[in-house]
């Protein structure tokens, strides 16, 4: 049986990393998109990402080098991903819950990685910092998910558009989390799982370990399969879309993407059915210039 | 409000009811209109209206054009075209949005955070239906529903499935305009996902798919832009005779010679202008001329179809109109063979073909800017001398989404207001934060039925109460005037429907208009007033 589990455990690892590889593949596969930048635009230089501006504010924008900052953007998306500053500047009540679970998360993977550096270098700066990053870990997620999910439960506002799954999604965290909470309280340390799993050793473990740990590998498939992978989705959304304000100019990467767009679409018409789709533009009118007009050139 | 109408759930849309939703709640306007609307007063529709086309989602019909079915095997073929047309929404048919698209439709947490930027949604007191997720989440139930694979199988467990009818669909159609695609919510979510942009793509699956766009924005609009050669109705001769009189009229009225080149082939600049402009506003394209004129810039209009009138609304519906006028467009300028297109003060128009219309073809045409950035450049080289002292009064400047939060324009039309402007005001909040004036994506042209009531009421409900507060004690009292500065003609057009219903102009002298008549008032050269209600 332990065996099994161990071999799930790190498949399901395995599969976290492929799936949410595979799904930002997928993502950056789609043809390249209409433009919807909005801004500020952190990567806009010369001082415009902090009051929103752009290169349209230059008369003859094509004919100056454009300012970009890139340590700008870097450090606009570390704000959204360390503070989630987007939420806690227009939704500071749902940021609170929000945030603490998160940061949860994130020490969760902090004490994975640890937690197998442990096992295979048993400092004890390497053990502390996991015991650390653990249990401020499971606190502060249990507590954040605890909070979503009441939040979800009680604000009839969120509670209108929330679908089973979404209920499912947070009740499966919480398995994980008060699981994984039991676990390594009351049944044996993390450290003593860790290395029964990464060397095979093939002793029992509880069942309740043995129920936390297939837990956690059917949440780690499925993450990438369900929303819960908006971190693949959020890279997209901005640097992608709402940041993506590179104009089409010759020899540019955007020019050839819509080079390539072009020869695609000779294969692939869009057959929308509304008559006037098919219409094609009036030919121009042949209005004579002011040359041929005879008048000044 | 009654709580049934306050708590809609998504599939509630297809809830049998007269009115799903009725306003009946609008947030109050700040003195001296806080008395106003306390219990709002819309106009009735006609029993004709009712019975023919949708007006069960609110009691308003934005959709003039969709008129019930007559049997039910037209209903029957009207869902089966709208279950094709979602479909297609989401396959290469539509493949310059699949990104945006996709992701909004995969990841959106129903968090709210969106809600609380609409100033529709804040202008009903919190109205369900205008939140910008319902429509959304109304959409990706029937997509899930009918298009993937856990919608197949886990159904509502998963949150697929929406019931649909006539009704139901009619209401969706209408849901899509409400919404004024400022897209404010986007610049708020926090997982970057856009509820405005999948507004715009529902009113593009009916409009490409299945004909359905209210006539003011399609029939009389795109179709009449591209048969005619402006949205107007105005033909080339007529534009012709029209800048004949304004050369007379305005040469005569601001004793300087005003001219307006046309069709100048190899000039620097093509001035494209809303044709608009022209019937409604003259003094605009006017104060244009004076400047160019002033600075020395070497400029043409063009009268060829389109040319004139530079105008896209398809950018508010439909893709296959908006590439149509846009191409169009910039055909024109390169038969010219002018160096750049400068946009006049037409928001929509701005983002039309500077923005969308850069990733519309592989072709990289003749280049477009902002008259903004073009006149702002003008002021700091010194090439237009001004007196601010001739513009002495409140000016508030109001930022057209178009412009400023969808294509970052900013700074320069305050450089040009600081310069000529010394009681130069900013409502709150302001630049890429601002709100829409109400009239945007359209619904500034749309006075059919009682529509034009949801506009000013509810729509510029928000803009009005900046433009009062921006003011302060000054707003009340007659005998100074003041000034909106909107430098776009949607934004216009719902001012003067807005100060008209208000009697804001008539009572408290309010007035609104363009940047560029401004900037010729200030003019040190300029001997009368040009502003009118300054004469």
């Amino acid at each position: 049986m332990s065996y099994i589990i161990a071999g799930f455990i790190l498949l399901a690892l395995l599969c976290f990393v492929l799936l949410t590889a595979y799904r930002a593949w997928k993502y950056s596969r789609l043809p390249l998109h209409a433009r919807l930048e909005l801004y500020p635009v952190p990567k806009e230089g010369g001082g415009r990402a902090r009051y929103g501006g752009s290169y349209y504010e230059e008369s003859k924008w094509w004919s100056k080098p454009r300012t970009l900052s890139k340590a700008n953007e870097t450090k606009d998306i570390l704000m959204e991903m360390l503070f989630i500053r987007k939420l806690f500047d227009n939704n500071k009540g749902l940021w609170w819950v929000s945030y603490v679970f998160h940061i949860g998360i994130y020490c969760l993977f902090a004490w994975t990685v640890m937690l197998l550096v442990s096992t295979i270098w048993p400092l004890d700066v390497h053990i502390y910092t996991a015991a650390i990053a653990g249990m401020a870990g499971y606190c502060l997620a249990t507590l954040g998910a605890l909070g979503l999910l009441i939040r979800r439960i009680f604000d009839t506002d969120l509670r209108s558009y929330t679908t089973p799954v979404e209920y499912f999604n947070l009740i499966l965290i919480l398995l994980v989390l008060i699981s994984g909470i039991i676990s390594w309280l009351f049944v044996c340390t993390p450290f003593f799982a860790a290395s029964q799993i990464l060397f095979f050793t093939g002793l029992a473990l509880s069942p309740i370990i043995y129920i936390h740990l297939a837990l956690l590998g059917i949440m780690l498939i499925y993450i990438p399969a369900s929303k819960m992978s908006h971190y693949v989705g959020k890279f997209f959304a901005f640097h992608k879309v709402l940041w993506d304000n590179d104009p089409n100019s010759k020899g540019s990467q955007v020019n050839l993407h819509l080079q390539k767009a072009a020869k695609a679409a000779q294969t692939q018409k869009p057959e929308w059915l509304a008559p006037h789709t098919g219409m094609v533009a009036p030919a121009t009118e042949q209005i004579p210039t002011s040359s041929e007009r005879g008048n000044e050139p | 409000m009654s709580a049934a109408h306050n708590k809609l759930k998504p599939q509630n849309i297809a809830r049998s009811a007269m009115i799903l939703s009725p306003v009946e709640q609008l947030a109050p306007l700040p003195a001296p209109y806080d008395t106003c609307d306390k219990v709002p007063e819309f106009t009735e529709l006609k029993p004709d209206w009712i019975d023919t086309r949708c007006a069960s989602l609110d009691g308003f019909v934005a959709i003039d054009s969709l008129r019930r079915p007559a049997s039910p095997e037209d209903e029957e073929e009207f869902v089966r075209s709208f279950i094709v047309a979602v479909g297609k929404l989401f396959a290469h048919h539509n493949s310059k949005f699949l990104r945006p698209l996709n992701l909004t439709v995969d990841y959106c947490a129903k968090c709210d955070t969106c809600s609380q930027a609409c100033h529709v949604y804040q202008a009903t007191c919190k109205q369900d239906i205008y939140r910008p997720i319902y429509r959304s989440e109304v959409l990706r139930r029937i997509y899930k529903k009918h298009y993937t694979t856990s919608g197949k199988l886990l159904g509502s467990f998963v949150g697929a499935g929406i019931d649909l009818t006539w009704e139901s669909i009619a209401r969706l159609a209408e849901l899509a305009y409400r919404c004024n695609l400022c897209r404010r919510c986007a610049q708020v979510c926090p997982l970057g996902l856009d509820n405005g942009m999948l507004a715009r793509e529902i009113r593009k699956l009916f409009s490409q798919e299945m004909g359905i766009a209210p006539s003011a924005i399609h029939e009389k609009g795109s179709m009449l832009h591209l048969n005619v050669g402006s949205t107007t109705g105005l033909t080339r001769p007529a534009l012709l005779d029209t800048i004949e009189f304004l050369e007379e009229d305005m040469s005569e009225l601001t004793g300087r010679k005003v001219r307006f080149p046309i069709d100048k082939e190899g000039a620097d600049v093509l001035l494209l202008h809303n044709a608009g402009e022209f019937l409604t506003w003259p003094e605009n394209p006017t104060a244009f001329a004076i400047l160019f004129d002033e600075a020395g810039i070497d400029w043409t209009l063009s009268s060829e179809s389109l040319g004139y009138d530079g105008v896209n609304y398809g950018l508010w519906y439909d893709d296959t109109q908006a590439r149509k006028i846009a191409l169009t467009h910039a055909g024109i300028a390169k038969k010219l063979g002018v160096s750049r297109i400068v946009i006049g003060e037409c928001g929509h128009a701005h983002k039309a073909l500077a923005v969308s219309a850069n990733r519309m073809t592989s072709e990289v045409g003749v280049p477009v800017e902002s008259n903004i950035s073009v006149l702002a450049e003008l002021v700091r080289e010194g090439r237009l001398v001004f007196d601010s002292s001739k513009n002495d009064f409140p000016i508030a400047l109001h930022d057209p989404c178009n412009v400023v939060r969808q294509m970052g324009i900013v700074k320069p039309q305050r450089d040009i207001l600081k310069a000529i402007a010394p009681q130069f005001l900013e409502l709150t909040p302001e630049g890429v934060n601002n709100y829409c004036c109400g009239g945007g994506s359209g619904f500034a042209l749309m006075h059919s039925g009682n529509f034009e009531d949801f506009k000013v009421k509810v729509c510029a409900r928000t803009k009005f109460t900046q433009i009062i507060d921006a003011f302060g004690k000054d707003f009340i009292d007659p005998a100074l005037p003041k000034y909106v500065c909107a430098p776009c003609s949607n934004c216009k057009g719902t001012m003067r429907d807005l100060f008209k219903h208000y009697k804001t102009t008539a009572t408290y002298q309010v007035h609104y208009g363009g940047l560029v008549e401004l900037m010729v008032n200030a003019l040190a050269s300029t001997k009368t007033p040009y502003l009118e209600f300054l004469q």
